[in-house]
């Protein structure tokens, strides 16, 4: 039944011409130590090649090294072993081609939520005493506009522009640290469980929303969440990641890499039919099992979904 | 609706005092302590009229009138016709005011940097290897023991006083800088980068402008330790100023004058610490202290 699903899913997939790679890493390894237990391995052998505007969400339970993943494509951390590559060009510091959207601490509090948002491309456009000519002030006025347009795109309203941080739900909140990271346009988007402490109707009109962004500026998407549902309803491929295990060392602990074309109905309304379910149902006991199973049993399944989706 | 006094509220912790309970509340402890010295006061004065240990309430109106309208013993006497103004500008306390306010307020702006180096002990790490274990360990000396090496090194004028406060202070604002520092949280730096920030950009535009109100608050906290090291500066060695006056006066007994410039002092830094965190409430609205 699920082979079906993955099938049909399949059909109805686009036929798009091979894209450029944004993202490449190459047997990237990260272990650290851990006091008395020695050498911790967090990621193993890891291969990927994420495409220009593919919507990647990577997903497994807690401590197989989602985050580390994302800080590693971010260029906040660095691997033990193999390299990594965005936008063609190695990581080795975190820079402007990555967006990013972490779960809090979003925002900085001393600005409003106009200056969050345009803070980045203030600072991309002059420094210090640039900033005193008028051509500074012409530009001002015209990004106030963009961003102002990004932040009703995000669902903020006029009189919510001038508004601290700590003046905003956590959901408003992540709508503008959404915003203040699409008005940079960065090659690649970062985000990491950005929706994780929001309420249910909340975190459900942002999905609508990022996905509506996703849609209509196609920047590359890589989505950390531990949520299953929230992972096929956004991602165009999903990355399962387990828990590596020591007795097994030097076996890649990424479980599925799957791809899921996304759907042309609401969120709401693809959630409720039955291939999405049966996917969901089969993604879920992937996961279960994933944090169980052996590297070896979690291989031979990717092999078989890889088989099921070619 | 607000629920009547009851004896037991005042043990309760889930209950909401009234407006008016809250302001008279606060008073009390001061009604009392103007009251108990009154009354030693008044017993001391029964068994000698002449005492000055604790002054009546006449003895220390004339000590005042004498802080503010005359001049200091040591200076020439003023005019006879002279105006009021002239007689406060001359007078002792106002001299003496003028003469610790700017030692002070000197010592304050030299801390200015050491807030600083506390902000980029926290946010560069090879200026925290290079500082942070100093400063760590010339916070653990006292500072009077210094005062010695000061007079020698600056003199017995401004500057070693100035100093006294100055290293005094400086190691604890550092670290105090450097533990609010390290608190602004690791996603917004991360994320200042990803905005094209660059490293001066964090430290200043990101760290510094989160910090600033709580770098303010902890200057507020030291603002006690910095008047007592500008204290024991000027008891040992100076010719004017505040606790200069307070340690003549002790020679003779002259607790009129004593006692007004007690609450003189702490008037001022009332009002420095009420103007401070005035500047940081209007300049900082987005600021939630915990």
């Amino acid at each position: 039944m699920v082979s079906a699903a993955l099938r049909l899913i399949e059909d109805i997939a686009p036929n798009s011409a091979p894209r450029r790679t944004e993202i490449e890493l190459r047997d990237v390894s990260v272990s650290y130590r851990a006091g008395k237990e020695g050498q911790k391995t967090v990621l193993s052998k890891l291969n990927l090649k994420v495409a220009a505007g593919e919507f990647v969400v990577i997903l497994g339970e807690t401590g197989c090294g989602k985050s580390t993943l994302l800080r590693l494509i971010l260029g906040q951390e660095f691997p033990t072993a193999g390299a990594i590559e965005v936008d063609g060009k190695p990581v080795t510091a975190i820079d402007a081609r990555c967006g990013y959207v972490p779960q809090k601490y979003s925002l900085f509090p001393d600005r409003t939520v106009l200056g969050n948002v345009m803070y980045g491309p203030e600072n991309a456009k002059s420094r210090f005493l640039a900033r005193l000519r008028p051509s500074f002030f012409a530009y001002r006025r015209k990004l106030r506009a963009e961003a102002q347009a990004y932040l009703v795109r995000m669902g903020l309203r006029p009189q919510d522009m001038d508004k601290y941080p700590h003046q905003l739900s956590g959901g408003m909140q992540q709508r503008v640290a959404i915003a203040q990271a699409l008005l940079m346009h960065p090659p690649v988007l970062l985000l990491d469980e950005a929706f994780s402490a929001l309420d249910p109707s909340t975190r459900a009109s942002l999905q609508e929303q990022l996905r509506d962004v996703w849609l209509e500026l196609k920047p590359t998407v890589v989505f950390v969440t531990h949520n299953t549902s929230e992972a096929l309803l956004l991602g165009t491929r999903l990355i399962l990641l387990g828990r590596h295990r020591e007795d097994r060392a030097g076996e890649t602990n990424l479980v599925l890499d799957m791809q899921i074309p996304p759907s042309k109905l609401p969120l709401s309304m693809q959630m409720q039919t039955r291939e999405f379910q049966d996917l969901l149902e089969h993604v879920k006991q992937l996961a279960y099992k994933s944090s169980s199973m052996n590297t070896e049993d979690a291989i031979a399944d990717r092999i078989v979904e890889e088989g099921n989706l070619a | 609706m607000a629920q009547s006094f009851r004896i037991a509220d005042l043990t309760g912790i889930q209950v909401r005092p009234a407006r008016l309970w809250t302001h008279s509340l606060s008073w009390i402890l001061f009604v009392a302590g103007i009251a108990l010295y009154a009354h030693f006061s008044i017993v001391r004065h029964r068994e000698n009229p002449e005492d000055r240990v604790i002054p009546s309430a006449t003895q220390l109106v004339q000590g005042m009138k004498a802080s503010v309208l005359e001049p200091a013993e040591e200076d020439d006497p003023l005019d006879p016709g002279a105006s009021l103004v002239q007689q406060v500008r001359h007078s002792m306390i106002w001299k003496d005011t003028v003469s610790s306010a700017r030692r002070f307020l000197i010592a304050l702006l030299l801390l200015v940097p050491a807030m600083l180096i506390g902000l980029h002990m926290a946010v560069f790490p090879y200026a925290g290897a290079f500082f942070l274990r100093f400063v760590l360990f010339f916070d653990k000396i006292v500072a009077l023991s210094l005062l010695p090496i000061l007079f020698i090194v600056f003199g017995i004028d401004e500057w070693s006083k100035i100093m006294l406060m100055v290293i005094g202070v400086a190691p604890t604002l550092m670290l105090d800088a450097y533990n609010i520092s390290g608190g602004v949280p690791r996603e917004q730096i991360v994320k200042a980068f990803t905005l094209k920030s660059t490293n001066l950009d964090v430290a200043y535009r990101v760290v510094l402008k989160q910090v600033l109100p709580q770098l303010i608050n902890s200057v507020r906290l030291n603002l006690k330790p910095l008047a007592l090291f500008l204290f024991a500066g000027e008891m040992i060695a100076s010719t004017d100023g505040l606790a200069y006056r307070i340690a003549i006066m002790r020679r003779h007994m002259g607790m009129d004058i004593i006692i007004p410039y007690l609450l003189w002092v702490a008037l001022l830094l009332f009002m420095l610490d009420a103007l401070l965190r005035f500047t940081n409430r209007r300049l900082h609205p987005w600021y939630q202290p915990l």
